[in-house]
C-alpha cells in the first residue's frame, strides 16, 4: 500500500500546543514520524542576555506555559549557587508548596488530557475545575494566576497571606475525598483502560539512549530517580514522601504513575504547612538595588524535578547585570524530538496522541 | 556511597588520573565542572558512560568573541552517584568544527542539530546536523553568536510601521505616553538645575 502524509496538530485535541507530529502511514500504522517544532520560538535564550538578573524574572515562566514555577524555581537556585546567598528557611517551604501545588495542576491537566485522545471529555472538565480552583490558590499567593514571577533569586517575593492554609487544606480535602472518583472515571474506565493498556512501550534499555526523565523514566527502570530524592532541593530532604514506580512501562503505567504522585503532592503540601517556620521569606539582592545586581563569573547547571523530568537551566555569569548566557534544557526534549522519532514508527495512528500525552510532550520548552 | 561529597572526589580522581585537566570547579556538592583539550573530549565522555554516568542532559554552546573562541558545554548525570558534570572545552570560532558523541550518547541527536543552528558549530558523524530544526529559513549569522544584532535584523527584515496616537480620549485624561515624557522632562530639568 502507499504511504501518506499526515500531520498530527497543530490543531489537533490530541496535541498540546503549537508543534506538530509529522507521520508518514500505511493504513494505519506509522512508518517514520518526526516531529516539527518552531512554531512557538519566541528567542528567549538571546532575549535572557539582553535583560538583567532581575527583569529576566518576568522572562522566564513563560518558557513552558503550563508549568511555569519550576523556570522561576530553577533559575533562582541557579543564580543563588553562583551568588552564594542563603535562602531564608521559610522561603523553602513556601517554595515548597508552591512546587507541588503546581505539580498537581499540571498532573491534573495532563490526566484531564487524556480525554481527548480516548474521546472521554467529562474528565477533562472534571480536571479544569480542579485547575481553576489551584489558580485561585495561586492568584490569593501571588497575585497572578499562570505567570507568577514569585520565586526569586533571595527567597519568594512576599509572605503568605493570613488564611491561606485554610484554603489550601479545604481543597487538598476535597481533591482527596473525589481522588476515587477520578480513577473510576478514568483510568479505572474500561473503556480508557483497554485503550491504555500496553498501548506504546517504553522499553528499559532505550530510557539511557533517548535519555528520558521524569515519569517516563521511572516507570520504565523500576527505581525512585527523582531528583527531589537524588539530590534534595530546597527542603525536600526533611519531607517523608514516596517515589511511585513501575516496572512496565506503557500508557497505563505511566498515568496511573501520575495518580499516584498526585496523593504523595497532598501530603507534602500538608507537611510543609506543618513544618513552615516563621521568619523572613527573601534576603534584599545587591545591597537593596536590586537592578544593579552582580552575580560573580561562573558556570552553573541547575536542575528542579518538574512533571516531566529533569529540567535545567545552565547559566554563565561573566561578573555583569545581565547573564552572559541562559540554555534551558526543556525537561520533554528527549521524548519530544528523538522519541517520536524513534519509538512512534511501528504504532497505530491513534497512539501518537497517547505518546504526547503520557510522556508530557510540552512544545513551549522545545521551542523556547 | 551515600555521601554526595565524596562522589565529587570520586569523580575528580577518575578524570585528573587519566587525563589533563585545565581547570577544574567544585559548584556544589552535586556539581563539579572541567576544562578539558578538544581531544580529550570523547575518550573522557566513553570513561564517564562506562564509570555510570549514563545520561546526557544537556549540549550546549557559548560565545566568547574577545578570545574568539566557542566553548562546548557537555552535561552527563549518574542517576546512582547524584553528580552533574559538565565537561567544557573550547574551539576556534573562525571554523568551529567538533566530532559528534552520537556513538557513546545518541540522545545528543537533537542538541547538537540545535547548537549548530544557533551557534553555527559544526558536527561531523551527525547525519542531518544541518537540517533546519527551529529557526525556519533563516538567513544571518547563527542568533545566539554575540554579534548578531536583533534590533538591525528585525529593522531589516521586517517593514518599519509609524503608529500614530489618533485616539480619542474620552475622559479628557492625559496619555500615559505624554505623562511619561513631561516627567522625563521634569527630571532632566531638576538633575541640571534648571540650565539648558
Amino acid at each position: 500500500m502507499k504511504e501518506m502524509k499526515l500531520f498530527l496538530g497543530p490543531q489537533h485535541p490530541g496535541m498540546h500546543g503549537n508543534a506538530s507530529v509529522h507521520m508518514y502511514v500505511d493504513g494505519d500504522i506509522i512508518k517514520r514520524a518526526f516531529l516539527l517544532p518552531g512554531m512557538l520560538h519566541r528567542g528567549f535564550e538571546k532575549g535572557m542576555e539582553r535583560h538583567s538578573w532581575i527583569n529576566n524574572i518576568s522572562l522566564i515562566p513563560r518558557v513552558c506555559v503550563v508549568e511555569p514555577d519550576i523556570n522561576e524555581m530553577a533559575f533562582a537556585m541557579g543564580a543563588e549557587t553562583l551568588a552564594g546567598i542563603t535562602v531564608p528557611e521559610r522561603a523553602h517551604y513556601i517554595r515548597m508548596i508552591i512546587l507541588e501545588l503546581a505539580r498537581l495542576s499540571i498532573h491534573l491537566m495532563s490526566y484531564g488530557g487524556l480525554g481527548s485522545p480516548t474521546g472521554l471529555y467529562t474528565l477533562m472538565y472534571h480536571a479544569h475545575t480542579d485547575r481553576n480552583t489551584i489558580l485561585n490558590i495561586f492568584e490569593k499567593i501571588t497575585g497572578h494566576r499562570v505567570y507568577h514571577q514569585y520565586i526569586i533569586p533571595g527567597g519568594v517575593r512576599k509572605d503568605l497571606p493570613i488564611g491561606i492554609e485554610e484554603d489550601i487544606h479545604a481543597f487538598l480535602d476535597d481533591l482527596e475525598n473525589r481522588y476515587e472518583e477520578y480513577r473510576d472515571l478514568g483510568i479505572n474506565n474500561p473503556t480508557v483502560l483497554a485503550r491504555i493498556t500496553d498501548t506504546i512501550p517504553l522499553p528499559a534499555e532505550v530510557v539511557w539512549e533517548l535519555g528520558v526523565t521524569g515519569i517516563g523514566m521511572r516507570s520504565a527502570v523500576n527505581k525512585p530517580y527523582d531528583l527531589r530524592k537524588v539530590m534534595p532541593y530546597a527542603r525536600y530532604d526533611k519531607i517523608d514522601f514516596e517515589v511511585p514506580v513501575a516496572d512496565y512501562s506503557d500508557a497505563k503505567s505511566r498515568v496511573d504513575c501520575k495518580l499516584q504522585e498526585v496523593i504523595q503532592s497532598i501530603s507534602i503540601i500538608r507537611q510543609c504547612l506543618k513544618l513552615i517556620p516563621e521568619g523572613d521569606v527573601r534576603v534584599p539582592l545587591g545591597r537593596g538595588q536590586s537592578m544593579r545586581w552582580t552575580i560573580p563569573k561562573g558556570h552553573v547547571y541547575s536542575v528542579v524535578e518538574s512533571s516531566r523530568g529533569e529540567f535545567g537551566y545552565f547559566m554563565v555569569s561573566n561578573g555583569g547585570v545581565n547573564p552572559y548566557r541562559v540554555g534551558v534544557r526543556g525537561a520533554s526534549y528527549p521524548q519530544g524530538l528523538l522519541g517520536i522519532e524513534k519509538y512512534l514508527p511501528g504504532t497505530r495512528l491513534d497512539d501518537a496522541a497517547l505518546w504526547v500525552d503520557t510522556m508530557g510532550v510540552c512544545s513551549p520548552e522545545i521551542d523556547r | 556511597m551515600t555521601n554526595s561529597m565524596s562522589n565529587v572526589k570520586m569523580v575528580s580522581e577518575i578524570i585528573e588520573n587519566s587525563y589533563k585537566v585545565l581547570k577544574k570547579e567544585v559548584i556544589s556538592q552535586y556539581q563539579v565542572s572541567f576544562e578539558v583539550n578538544k581531544d580529550d573530549v570523547h575518550s573522557i565522555l566513553t570513561l564517564l558512560k562506562t564509570s555510570g554516568w549514563i545520561q546526557l542532559s544537556y549540549l550546549s554552546a557559548i560565545d566568547w568573541p574577545e578570545e574568539n573562541e566557542f566553548e562546548l558545554v557537555y552535561i552527563v548525570f549518574n542517576w546512582d552517584k547524584a553528580v552533574h558534570i559538565q565537561i567544557r572545552t573550547r574551539l576556534n570560532r573562525e571554523n568551529p568544527v567538533m566530532n559528534s558523541i552520537l556513538p557513546i550518547f545518541p540522545g545528543c541527536k537533537y542538541y547538537e542539530r540545535e547548537t549548530h543552528e544557533f551557534f553555527g558549530i559544526k558536527f561531523p558523524g551527525n547525519p542531518g546536523h544541518e537540517k533546519q530544526l527551529i529557526l525556519e529559513e533563516w538567513d544571518d549569522i547563527p542568533p545566539l553568536r554575540k554579534d548578531f544584532d536583533p534590533r538591525a535584523y528585525s529593522d531589516r527584515k521586517f517593514v518599519k510601521r509609524e503608529y500614530s496616537n489618533d485616539f480619542v480620549n474620552l475622559n479628557g485624561e492625559k496619555s500615559k505616553q505624554i505623562a511619561r515624557e513631561e516627567r522625563k522632562e521634569k527630571i532632566i530639568k531638576v538633575r541640571k538645575g534648571g540650565r539648558k
